[in-house]
């Protein structure tokens, strides 16, 4: 069953049928070869028990405050306070784009919408300034990524109800794989920089080659004025969630609301803008609600088929014991991450991948985390690498390669972190479990 | 005609993606309302989980044929984008006949939640004891505009197709990455 399901995932997804279609076609699918019982009788109870979702309906609050953000200039107001912030390291504007990415996946749950924003603001400014474009652009495609791992995000929210895992300890377990994810970024930068020059920055003359500008303090100051609210807001949403005051649901709700203040404090929230906000919630939102509905029913197929009997004599077969096991896992995901788009990758994988990792007496928690790097992987890794494009379409010239090229850095490192995660597992756990939950 | 199906559609369905978000602005209000009523002595009023939980199917369902016209539905066009326009048209036709043919099968069964219900009376099991009826046929009215909308959309394309219009079938059932992923 295993494999005619995978093979069968493949070849739908590659004649380009719409994702939610094809899980809801693979439902159909293992009803009608694998199992003894009409399981499409439940079809309708199932998709009704996923729909109606207090905890779900975070994702269209989560989406709706970074869309009001956005739309009210505020990345452009934290890139200008980060370039004063970090200018001086080697490498100069691009920690900006990693900074900017961080500050804005604390306020978004997506990785595109992180480096799409990012792009747009960042992009200008490269050219003005005269960087080398591969690594400026790689480093905004790998620092947009980090909106799935520092919470909220979307893709957490997903996998908490797919597996249900508990959302409030799957956010606070992403907060320091991603900060210090986001630190290495920065970290890999300065080091390139230091040691090619060229690529760091504006060529001002032999001696200044990769140096940074340089800003008076008061300019740094002023900037920070810009950054407080975000971080206000960012510490409201996280923090009363870590306090166990507000649930995810009840967090975002309050998060849009500050982000509606913070809009109109800017004199940027108008009829216009909040129509357009609204609408590009419920384009992503429906979108997203569609897969998780159709994802939802083949998980009630797959384990009513009896998955779970299959996969524990698969792996009583391949003798590889857990850690060998979760390796194949992880390169799986490597390979796979190379053709299909990320959302989908991980939504089909769940149901099979989530239930081998927990029966090897691996912590979900923990693996939610590690998968969801390897997801962001997947989103600067070509031919389907999303980030990429979205980087690429927001410049007015140049090839893609040139950002593929630009990001392998970055892919390296996350690399080395999903390595660390598996080895030090307490980087992600440690957090959920100082809060209690 | 064709084209004057697929504006009405897009219109329409764009009203109705608008209503979906000030639902989505109402059930915000609610919950915070609730957030507040908790730090008072009268305490909370209870129930806004219950109600954010019929909104969401009520605002995933019906935004599924806004996101369908607006092509923001993911495919993964990796292969489909070195076709020639014969065979993407082709890929386009097949993507929304079965998502049209999946549609009618949800949209059936879903109905038979909604008789069971109608037939029982049934009420949530809560405090409230919200008879079901009502958020169910929020989500049931959903899915029917869903599949009519892939229905009409579907005999558009056949239209098109037949008149050897690609460039309009891909401007109404194509690929879409630029606009409907996560943007």
């Amino acid at each position: 069953m295993i494999w005619s399901v995978a093979a069968a995932l493949l070849a739908l997804l590659a004649l380009s049928i719409p994702v939610g279609v094809v899980l809801f076609l693979l439902g159909f699918g293992v009803d009608l070869f694998f199992s003894p019982l009409p399981l499409i009788r439940g079809l309708g109870q199932v998709v009704w028990s996923a729909s109606d979702s207090s905890l779900l309906i975070a994702i269209p609050f989560f989406v709706l405050l970074g869309e009001i953000l956005v739309r009210a200039g505020i990345a452009e107001r934290t890139y200008k306070a980060l370039d004063a912030w970090l200018s001086w390291l080697p490498g100069g504007l691009i920690h900006a784009n990693i900074g900017t990415a961080t500050m804005f996946s604390a306020t978004s749950g997506s990785s595109v919408a992180t480096a799409a924003t990012v792009a747009t603001v960042a992009m200008p400014q490269a050219e003005r300034l005269g960087y080398d474009p591969r690594l400026f652009s790689g480093a905004i495609a790998a620092g947009g990524t980090l909106g799935i791992m520092i919470p909220p995000s979307i893709n957490l929210i997903v996998y908490g109800f797919l597996t249900e895992t508990s959302i409030p300890r799957l956010f606070l377990a992403g907060l320091v794989p991603g900060l210090l994810l986001a630190l290495s970024f920065m970290v890999i930068t300065a080091a390139i920089c230091k040691l090619r020059p060229a690529l760091g920055g504006p060529l001002l003359g032999p001696s200044l080659g990769g140096r940074g500008r340089d800003f008076a303090w008061s300019e740094r100051l002023s900037g920070l004025a810009d950054l407080i609210p975000i971080l206000l807001l960012f510490g409201v949403v996280i923090g009363s969630i870590y306090r166990g005051w507000a649930t995810p649901t009840e967090a975002a709700a309050l998060g849009v609301a500050m982000a509606g203040l913070i809009a109109a404090w800017h004199r940027a929230l108008t009829r216009d803008m909040l129509v357009e906000a609204l609408l590009g919630t419920m384009r992503i939102t429906a979108m997203i609600m569609l897969i998780i509905v159709a994802a939802y029913f083949l998980n009630y197929t797959l384990a009513s088929a009896g998955l779970g009997r299959e996969l524990r004599g698969f792996l009583d077969g391949l003798g590889l014991g857990p850690y060998g096991t979760l390796i194949a896992i992880v390169l799986l995901y490597i390979v796979l991450g190379f053709f299909v788009e990320t959302l989908s990758l991980m939504v089909a994988t769940i149901p099979i991948v989530v239930p081998i990792v927990a029966g090897l007496g691996f912590d979900k928690v923990w693996f939610g985390i590690l998968l969801i790097l390897l997801i962001e992987m997947a989103l600067i890794t070509p031919p389907v690498g999303l980030n990429l494009y979205v980087v690429q379409g927001a410049r007015k010239g140049g090839n893609l390669a040139e950002v593929m090229l630009g990001a392998t850095p970055y892919v390296l490192t996350m690399m080395l972190m999903a390595l660390l995660l598996i080895l030090v597992p307490g980087l992600a756990l440690w957090l959920p479990e100082s809060a209690g939950g | 005609m064709s084209d004057r199906i697929v504006s009405a559609l897009r219109r329409g369905n764009r009203a109705i993606g608008l209503a979906c978000g000030l639902l989505l602005l109402a059930t915000g209000g609610l919950i915070l309302v609730e957030i507040l009523m908790r730090q008072t002595p009268f305490g909370a009023l209870g129930g806004s989980d219950e109600y954010a939980g019929y909104a969401m199917a009520a605002i995933a369902t019906w935004g599924f044929s806004y996101a369908l016209v607006e092509r923001a539905h993911i495919r993964i066009d990796l292969l489909q984008r070195q076709l020639l326009p014969a065979g993407r048209v082709a890929l386009d036709l097949l993507s929304l006949l079965l998502l049209t043919a999946t549609t009618w099968v949800v949209t059936f069964h879903a109905w038979s939640v909604l008789a069971k219900t109608l037939d029982r009376g049934s009420r949530a099991n809560t405090p409230l004891e919200t008879p079901l009826w009502i958020p169910q046929t929020l989500w049931f009215g959903g899915w029917v505009w869903f599949a009519l909308t892939g229905t009409l959309l579907l005999l558009v394309v056949v239209a098109l197709i037949f008149r050897r219009r690609f460039a309009a079938v891909d401007a109404v059932a194509g690929c879409d990455l630029e606009e409907g992923h996560e943007r």
